[in-house]
C-alpha cells in the first residue's frame, strides 16, 4: 500500500503512561472510506491508543509514529488535530457546568473554521445548522441550553459525542467505546450517526469491547489488540468469532 | 496607640455639629481598642497596618448618623461609629412590597440601617465607593416575621481602593435573607457578614464569588448563628485568585443549643490560577444541638485538566479553553441568583471583569 493513499498511518507505536509500557509496537493503517474496529480485552491499550491519537497529556510516545494525511500527527496540539479533522469520541465525556452545549458547539466549530482560514458562522446560521443535527440524534433541543453533559445520563452523553461529531464534520473519527452504556434504541441512533459520516473521504476507528455496535456499523476490518499490539486482523467475521469465543484463545501460549 | 492619633486629629476637624457625644465616645473606643491586627485570629491574613497610615475619609458627615456601639464592638465598629455619615435609613412597613431596587451607597464612612416590617419585601443593593482610599460601610438589617430581603453586594473597586464592609442581620421568624456577594477589585477588601437566625424558621441564602487579581487582597468572613429551631442556611462560595493576589474566606456556622432541625449547608470551591496566588479558606462548624443537618465542603484546585483536554480536542485553543473554564467556574453561584435583575447585573459585571463576551452562555 502506498502511504500517500492512507488517511491514518500508525507505525510501530510504543507509548507509556507514567512508567508503564502500554502500547508495544502497534501498527495500523486506514484508507479514506474505511471503517476499522479495534477490539480487545480490558487493559489491552485501546483507550491509550485513542488518547495518544487525540493528544492527551500524560502519555509518552517512546518509539514509532503516527501520520495523518502524511503529516506528523504527534507533533500537533490537540486543537490543531481537531482543526485538521481528527475527532475523538470520549469513553467518559466530561461535564462542564456553566458552558451551554450551544455555546460550546459554536465556539468549537468557529475555532476550527478560523484555524482553517474559513469564515465563522453567525449565530442564526449556526442555530439552524445545529438544530437539524440535534433532531437527527433524536435529542431534545432544550439540551442546547443546558451545560455540556451536565446531569446527562450515560446514554445522553454518548449521543452528545455523536452530535458534536455531526456538527464538527471531522474526517478521521476515533470513537472510544461509544457503544458502552447504551440501550438498544440509543445504540441504533448512535450507529446511524456514525453511518451518516461514512463516505469516500472519511475514515472511522471504532474502539470497542463488544460486537453489538458492529451489527449496526459494518467494519471493513477488525483488529484484535492484546498487550499493546495487534495480534490478529480480519474481516467482520472476526468480531463474531470474538463474541463467541472471548479473547482467551488469542493470548500467547504460556511456556509449559 | 500613637498610630491612631491622626484619627483624633481628623475628628477635631469635623464640623462642630458632627462632633456629638456619641461620636466622641466611639472615637475614645477606637483609640482604646485600635484596629484589629494580624495577631487577632479573625484578622490573621488581613493586615490593616497600611490603613493605619491613612487619614479617614470623612465624606459628608451630617450629624444625623446613628453612632450606637454594641458592647462587643471592635475597632472597626468604633471607627465607623465615630466617622460615619448618614446612610440609608430604610423602614419598610409591614406587608409592603417595594418593587424598585433600593441602593445603600455614598462616599466616606457610612452606616446604613434597614428594617423590614412583618411580611414586607424589598430588594437592596449595597455599594461601596469604587475609588475610596479607605472606606468603612456598616449595614444593620432587621427582618420582622415573614419579611424577605433580597440583596446584592457588588464590589468592583479600583486597584488602590480599600474597603471594610460589615453586614449584620437579625432574622425574625420565617424570614428570608437572600444575599449575593461579588468581590472583584480593590487593594484591600474585607467583608464581614454576621447573620443571626434568631427565631424559628429563618432562612439565609448566600451566594458569593470573589476574583482576586494583581496584588489585591479580598477577605470574606461569614458567620451564621442558628439560635432557633428549623433554621436553614445555604452558603455557596467560589473563590478565584490569579497573579500575586490573595483571597481569604472564613465561614463559621454555629448551631446553638436548642436550634434543633437546623438545616445548614456550606460549599466552598477555590481556583488558584497562578503559582504566586494564594487562597486561605476555612470552614468552621460549631454544633451544640443534636438533631441537625449540617453539610460542608471546601475544595482547592487548578482547572480540571480533563475538561481542558475535552475542549481542546474539539478545537478550542488552549488559552480560550482556560478562559472558558475559568468563567464557567466563576459563574456557577451567580447563575443561581433568583432575582433576574441582580443575576443579570452580577453576571454582566463578572464577565466584563474576566474579559469575556458570554451573551450566549447562559
Amino acid at each position: 500500500m502506498n502511504e500517500q493513499t492512507h488517511m491514518l498511518d500508525i507505525d510501530n507505536l510504543h507509548a507509556k503512561v507514567e512508567d508503564k509500557d502500554i502500547l508495544k509496537g502497534l501498527s495500523l493503517s486506514l484508507r479514506p472510506g474505511e471503517v476499522h474496529a479495534i477490539m480487545g480485552p480490558n487493559g489491552s491499550g485501546k483507550s491509550t491508543l485513542a488518547h495518544v491519537l487525540a493528544g492527551r497529556e500524560g502519555y509518552t510516545v517512546t518509539q514509532g509514529g503516527v501520520k495523518f494525511r502524511g503529516q506528523d500527527l504527534l507533533a500537533m496540539e490537540p486543537e490543531e488535530r481537531a482543526a485538521a479533522g481528527v475527532f475523538l469520541g470520549f469513553q467518559y465525556p466530561v461535564e462542564i457546568p456553566g458552558v451551554t452545549n450551544l455555546y460550546f458547539l459554536k465556539a468549537a466549530l468557529n475555532a476550527q473554521r478560523k484555524s482553517r482560514g474559513e469564515k465563522e458562522l453567525d449565530a442564526a446560521d449556526f442555530l439552524a445548522y445545529v438544530k437539524q443535527r440535534v433532531k437527527q440524534m433524536q435529542m431534545d433541543p432544550k439540551m442546547l441550553h443546558r451545560g455540556v453533559n451536565e446531569g446527562f445520563s450515560g446514554g445522553e452523553k454518548k449521543r452528545n459525542e455523536i452530535l458534536q461529531m455531526l456538527v464538527l464534520q471531522p474526517s478521521m473519527m476515533i470513537l472510544d467505546e461509544t457503544d458502552s452504556g447504551l440501550d438498544i434504541d440509543a445504540l441504533k441512533v448512535v450507529a446511524d450517526g456514525i453511518n451518516a459520516m461514512r463516505g469516500p473521504t472519511t475514515a472511522t476507528l471504532l474502539v470497542t469491547h463488544y460486537q453489538r455496535l458492529l451489527d449496526h456499523v459494518q467494519p471493513d476490518r477488525v483488529h484484535v489488540l492484546a498487550d499493546g499490539r495487534i495480534v490478529k486482523s480480519g474481516g467482520p467475521e472476526l468480531a463474531r468469532e470474538l463474541e463467541e469465543k472471548g479473547y482467551a484463545w488469542l493470548q500467547p501460549q504460556k511456556a509449559a | 496607640m500613637s498610630s491612631l492619633e491622626h484619627y483624633a486629629r481628623a475628628f477635631e476637624r469635623l464640623p462642630a455639629s458632627a462632633r456629638t457625644d456619641a461620636r466622641r465616645g466611639a472615637l475614645s473606643r477606637l483609640l482604646e481598642l485600635g484596629l484589629p491586627t494580624t495577631a487577632h485570629e479573625d484578622w490573621k491574613y488581613t493586615d490593616l497596618s497600611s490603613v493605619h497610615e491613612l487619614a479617614p475619609d470623612g465624606g459628608d458627615i451630617d450629624g444625623e448618623a446613628p453612632a450606637r456601639l454594641d458592647a462587643d464592638a471592635d475597632g472597626v465598629d468604633a471607627l465607623n461609629a465615630a466617622f460615619a455619615g448618614g446612610g440609608l435609613q430604610l423602614d419598610v412597613p409591614a406587608g409592603s412590597h417595594r418593587a424598585e431596587i433600593i441602593v445603600a451607597g455614598g462616599n466616606g464612612h457610612r452606616r446604613h440601617h434597614v428594617r423590614l416590617g412583618r411580611g414586607a419585601q424589598a430588594r437592596l443593593r449595597l455599594d461601596v465607593q469604587p475609588h475610596a482610599a479607605f472606606q468603612t460601610v456598616v449595614l444593620d438589617i432587621e427582618l420582622d416575621a415573614g419579611a424577605q430581603l433580597t440583596m446584592l453586594r457588588l464590589q468592583d473597586a479600583g486597584a488602590d481602593a480599600r474597603h471594610l464592609t460589615r453586614v449584620r442581620a437579625r432574622l425574625g421568624r420565617d424570614t428570608t435573607l437572600d444575599l449575593s456577594t461579588v468581590d472583584l477589585g480593590g487593594r484591600l477588601s474585607r467583608h464581614d457578614l454576621v447573620v443571626d437566625l434568631a427565631e424559628p424558621g429563618a432562612q439565609v441564602h448566600l451566594r458569593g464569588l470573589f476574583v482576586a487579581s494583581g496584588d489585591g487582597h479580598i477577605d470574606n468572613h461569614t458567620r451564621f448563628d442558628h439560635r432557633a429551631p428549623h433554621g436553614t442556611s445555604r452558603e455557596t462560595v467560589r473563590g478565584l485568585a490569579r497573579d500575586a493576589a490573595r483571597g481569604v474566606f472564613n465561614g463559621k456556622i454555629v448551631v446553638h443549643p436548642g436550634a434543633q432541625k437546623t438545616d445548614s449547608e456550606q460549599r466552598v470551591a477555590n481556583l488558584i490560577l497562578s503559582p504566586k496566588a494564594e487562597i486561605n479558606a476555612k470552614p468552621e462548624l460549631e454544633i451544640y444541638a443534636d438533631d441537625v443537618k449540617c453539610a460542608h465542603g471546601a475544595t482547592f484546585g487548578q482547572l480540571d485538566l480533563t475538561a481542558l483536554f475535552y475542549l481542546r480536542s474539539r478545537g478550542l485553543p488552549e488559552a480560550d479553553a482556560r478562559a472558558l473554564l475559568t468563567l464557567a467556574f466563576a459563574m456557577e453561584p451567580l447563575r443561581a441568583i433568583p432575582d433576574a435583575d441582580f443575576r443579570r447585573e452580577a453576571i454582566g459585571r463578572v464577565s466584563a471583569h474576566l474579559g469575556a463576551s458570554i451573551e450566549e452562555m447562559s
